[in-house]
């Protein structure tokens, strides 16, 4: 019964996560159609935000406006200079971002160096919970990102921006002619999904390994993600985390690592393969 | 300057040269030996790249300080080899063929070695630096790093008995070195009167170890064998220790150096044991003189000392003690004398057995992000490995 509790709560983290990191990529990518490689180093730069607070000293929760700031600002710049030139040219964003990725990586090398960091919980220790023993930081961290996405799915749901981002993902022509400034929502939608990776990272932080190269492993998830879930819709992205991330989990719990990881990749195959749109889909 | 003057001139120098031969033949053999030092600047393993370079320039700089190899400079020349082992044998190739390059020093990864001395065969003196999985014994090869049974026959029977670890759980990446150290790690279990309740061995992308952590906890496990490396390391100990394991069992670790420690993290390496031939905080005389010298040649923002790193300052002084005993830097001549050779390093004393070394063994147990060394094993021999 405990393993049952324990493999559920897990289940739950796991899906939670997921979604969390995926969500500033399902801005950029399900929205704009920007296939953004540097998706993972701005969850890398949150992390070494809540590293930065950390060593000066300062609560945790400064973090995430930090955060917030260094990726928004960082993300205009890329949209700016780069971005911008490239909507509807998805191989070459791929190129492009993946360079800035580099640079990201490279960067904050340079400036924090190569070795692993550690980043403390601001809430350690455990509670017991159905019986069992489970990380408070984790379950409050679940209460989080739960609350974020259902604020969120309202908002763009109710909202005129909500409105006017699926008018512009629909058609740009027509959202422009009808008065639309596509440049400026496009935009503002970009800095928006970089900023989200970057919150991801922050939470993430306490949890994970923080070094350089931490980016990489988001990456390659939150893309398996979207392609079993497909792009554009919030439901979507909530399903594909469900599926990926429960994946993982039980088969990991009834064979081992290697089969979790291999029902994975075998999922996101059959995926692009016989359902390339995903199980939601705009189109 | 005339053509005949050129002549004349030429001629005299050639004459000078040829009644003062001697003079010359000498300068001659005082030139620089090379040696290439392969360590992994890019990669997974670039992590430990400035350390080891730093460590490695350190021991030549100070046996150039007392006269060199065999009354010869060292030069050492540095490669990459954080990539895949055919790109490591192009680079090795470049020093030994292109810049002459009279012996080898090698700290990378197994798949490396297996196609260095595939490279090399016996052809030149080549020491291997890191922990590793045991069994390698090429001609012309020498291993310094731990072996296995260096870091877990006497580190099992005392956390045994200390520590009452009694249930054990054996998790490591899935590559030959954590099976190997696991198969050895089984017979040690055994015979101290303990039991294997799981063994799991995870792909390298592995980031999410809570199934894992599951198993643990319901095999009622009291220690577990940590043979994760890097990345996956840091992962697994902090979620260890977030789900409040730590204070049910034990953790040995066989390749959790100082940067590995500090991604763990102070809150969670509480019961974190780890079995090295070396840390940075040993209290013997000589590896104290080492982490002062190297902070003083580096300073205080210098990569950090670790294990791995300080093996390159280990092999330099191997091979300068081989080459010295043979009074040669020919591969024939090192290997006809190499068995029963030693050194001492900050490591403690090493001596040549079957083209390892037994040497010193500590087991360390984590104090924050720090290691406090609570047991020294001496001079522990480093098993069958040409069987």
């Amino acid at each position: 019964m405990d393993l049952v509790v324990t493999y559920g709560l897990n289940f739950a983290y796991s899906t939670a996560t997921l979604g969390l990191i995926v969500l500033g990529l399902a801005v950029v990518f399900g929205l704009l159609g920007v296939m953004n490689m540097a998706h993972g180093e701005f969850v890398m730069l949150g992390a070494y935000s809540a590293l930065m607070v950390q060593q000066a000293g300062l609560p945790f929760v400064l973090a995430i406006p930090l955060a917030v700031v260094v990726c928004g600002a960082l993300g205009w710049l890329m949209e700016w200079s780069v971005i911008r030139h490239l909507y509807r040219r998805p191989f070459d964003t791929f190129l492009a971002t993946w360079g800035i990725a580099i640079l990201m990586r490279k960067g904050v090398e340079v400036t924090f160096g190569r070795e692993y960091q550690s980043v403390d919980q601001s809430l350690p220790g455990t509670v017991s919970l159905l019986g069992i023993d489970y990380p408070a930081y984790r379950l409050v961290l679940m209460a989080v990102i739960v609350t974020m996405f259902a604020a969120l799915f309202v908002w763009y749901q109710r909202s005129n921006t909500g409105a006017r981002i699926k008018a512009m993902v629909q058609n740009p022509d027509l959202a422009a002619a009808v008065g639309i400034n596509t440049a400026r929502l496009s935009r503002a939608t970009f800095v928006t999904g970089v900023a989200i990776a970057g919150l991801a990272g922050v939470l993430l932080a306490p949890l994970v390994r923080v070094e350089p190269y931490m980016g990489l492993d988001y990456l390659l998830s939150s893309f398996f993600i979207l392609v079993v879930g497909g792009l554009g819709t919030l439901e979507g992205l909530v399903t594909g985390s469900t599926i990926i991330g429960g994946a993982d989990v039980v088969i990991s719990a009834i064979f081992d690592k290697t089969a979790g990881y291999l029902g994975v990749l075998a999922i996101s195959i059959l995926f692009l393969w016989l359902r390339p749109d995903g199980i939601f889909s705009r189109r | 300057m005339k053509r005949r003057d050129f002549i004349k001139s030429s001629l005299s120098v050639a004459i000078a040269g040829a009644l003062s031969g001697k003079a010359i033949s000498s300068a001659f053999a005082a030139g620089p030996i090379k040696v290439g030092i392969l360590i992994p600047l890019s990669g997974p393993a670039g992590l430990f790249g400035p350390s080891s370079q730093n460590c490695a320039q350190m021991a030549v700089d100070e046996i150039n300080a007392s006269g060199g190899i065999l009354g010869r400079q060292i030069e050492p020349v540095f490669a990459d080899v954080g990539g895949p082992p055919a790109d490591a044998t192009q680079a090795a190739l470049k020093l030994w063929k292109g810049e002459k390059a009279e012996a080898f020093i090698g700290m990378h990864d197994s798949a490396v070695r297996g196609a260095l001395t595939n490279l090399f065969k016996g052809q030149v003196p080549y020491i291997y630096t890191p922990v590793y999985e045991g069994g390698e014994c090429a001609a012309g090869t020498y291993v310094i790093g731990e072996t296995p049974d260096q870091q877990l026959a006497p580190v099992i029977p005392w956390l045994a008995k200390e520590k009452g670890a009694a249930k054990w759980y054996l998790i490591g990446n899935d590559y030959n070195w954590p099976r190997d150290t696991n198969a050895a790690a089984k017979g040690y279990i055994e015979a101290s009167g303990g039991e294997v309740v799981g063994e799991e061995y995870l792909p390298f992308t592995a980031d999410n170890f809570d199934s894992n952590l599951a198993k643990i906890k319901d095999t009622g496990a009291n220690a577990v064998l940590i043979t994760l490396v890097g990345g996956a390391s840091v992962g697994f100990n902090r979620a260890f220790a977030s789900f409040g394991l730590a204070d049910s069992a034990i953790r040995l670790g066989t390749l959790i150096e100082e940067n590995t420690l500090a991604g763990i993290g102070a809150e969670n390496s509480k019961g974190l044991y780890s079995s090295a031939g070396y840390f940075a905080s040993i209290d013997t005389p000589a590896a104290k003189a080492f982490a002062e010298a190297y902070a003083a040649k580096f300073g205080a923002d210098a990569a950090a000392l670790n294990s791995l790193g300080e093996s390159c300052y280990e092999g330099v002084l191997l091979l300068s003690a081989l080459a010295g005993k043979a009074q040669s830097l020919s591969a024939s001549d090192i290997d006809a004398i190499a068995e029963g050779t030693t050194y001492e390093g900050p490591r403690g004393s090493a001596t040549m057995s079957n083209r390892h070394v037994a040497k010193d063994i500590y087991l360390a147990e984590a104090d924050g992000t720090a290691f406090k060394v609570v047991q020294t094993f001496a001079n522990v021999d480093p098993g069958n490995n040409c069987g």
